[in-house]
């Protein structure tokens, strides 16, 4: 072993994770070797005063700081659910509506191709929807409030699964 | 860490997703000078820093929802800290630093120390911390690049192990055990150089 290869082993040397044998040769070293001896001493002494100055601090925040974030997080943390609810309210109203207005499409063409493809290979593997739609062609685009409540979940569902910013219908 | 702060936070979380009164104020007693401090020691700047740990505590309280329990709450929200400031310091321009490489020890071609050594590990073995040293090594810290400043102040700054830290970075522990050992090295060398220089005065 010489000095270099030394340094770059103190740390599990002086955290005493080392193994041994390792540790003996080192041991070794450091006994006939006075820089080694001395840099090791002060490695040492390095890492103690990290631990001490580790101790002694303590987790100062000035106290403007802390109540700015108090004042600030609190309000925040209290607007933020009721934000959430409006948001979701609202991507939910959202949704019904284009359920309406894609079945409309659907009856009478319209749907751009993605979404026709999408509609068509959903309709292969489900009968209630294939049923509804093969129903629709022959007494025509229902009101908003007619779609049944499981159409409506499985259009939904159809729609978030298209890419964001995909265009369900024709211009 | 301790087993007394895992149940504390576990408490904690739990009353965060309930919603629960005063678990926003619990959150914020705990954590929020850990976390300012953690923010000022990457980001140097108390503004920054505060606003920092604003953003901390927004990401936390929005996503602790999808929090999956599959590392420790704390250790969760450091990462977010650590992500949060680096992001931060991405969009400016680097403050100051130092080239560690300056300060790493200098070797003969056979391996042998190349420099003369002065042992001044007797003069700070005294019990307390040396204030003025306690001084010194923090702005050599601050000095680092934040790639080992970072690594720095959780390991032996926080007190959180090499595994903890390596969990919080996305780092590997190999990684984590030599930035923590060339940032040693190198406040070893920074202290030396700066008592010889005391010393000769």
């Amino acid at each position: 072993m010489n000095c270099k290869e030394l340094a770059y082993m103190l740390a599990d040397y002086c955290n005493g994770s080392m193994d041994l044998r390792l540790r003996e040769e080192l041991d070794g070293h450091l006994s006939r070797c006075e820089p080694c001896t001395v840099f090791t001493k002060t490695f040492r002494a390095t890492c103690e005063e990290t631990r001490k100055l580790r101790e002694s601090i303590e987790y100062a925040i000035p106290a403007e700081v802390r109540e700015r974030l108090d004042v600030f997080v609190r309000a925040a943390a209290l607007k933020y659910p009721e934000k959430m609810r409006e948001y979701r309210d609202q991507i939910e109203r959202d949704l019904r509506e284009m359920v309406t207005d894609l079945v409309g499409a659907a009856v009478a063409g319209n749907l751009s191709s993605a979404t026709a493809l999408h509609v068509e290979s959903h309709c292969a593997a489900c009968p209630e929807c294939s049923g509804y739609f093969e129903a629709l062609r022959k007494t025509g685009t229902p009101q908003a409030g007619d779609i049944p409540e499981d159409i409506r979940s499985h259009l939904i569902a159809l729609m978030q699964a298209l890419p964001p910013g995909e265009e369900f219908f024709l211009a | 860490m301790s087993a007394e702060r895992w149940k504390d936070d576990e408490a904690l979380l739990e009353s965060l997703r309930k919603g629960a009164p005063g678990a926003v104020e619990e959150l914020l007693r705990l954590y929020q000078g850990k976390i300012f401090n953690l923010a000022m020691s990457i980001l140097k700047s108390e503004s920054d820093a505060e606003e920092a740990t604003q953003d901390v505590f927004m990401t936390v309280i929005r996503k602790v929802d999808t929090f999956q329990g599959n590392s420790a709450f704390y250790s969760w929200i450091y990462r977010i800290c650590v992500n949060t400031c680096l992001m931060r310091l991405r969009g400016k321009r680097r403050s100051e630093t130092v080239s560690i490489e300056e300060f790493m020890p200098v070797f003969t071609d056979e391996g042998m120390h190349a420099s003369p050594m002065d042992d001044w590990s007797k003069e700070v073995e005294r019990d307390a911390l040396n204030e003025e040293l306690g001084r010194m090594i923090r702005k050599f810290t601050e000095e680092l690049s934040e790639k080992y400043r970072v690594v720095f102040v959780l390991s032996d700054v926080e007190g959180l192990s090499n595994e903890e830290t390596a969990r919080i970075l996305g780092l590997t522990v190999p990684a984590i055990k030599s930035r923590l050992h060339r940032a040693r090295l190198y406040l070893r060398e920074q202290l030396s150089r700066y008592l010889q220089e005391g010393s000769a005065e």
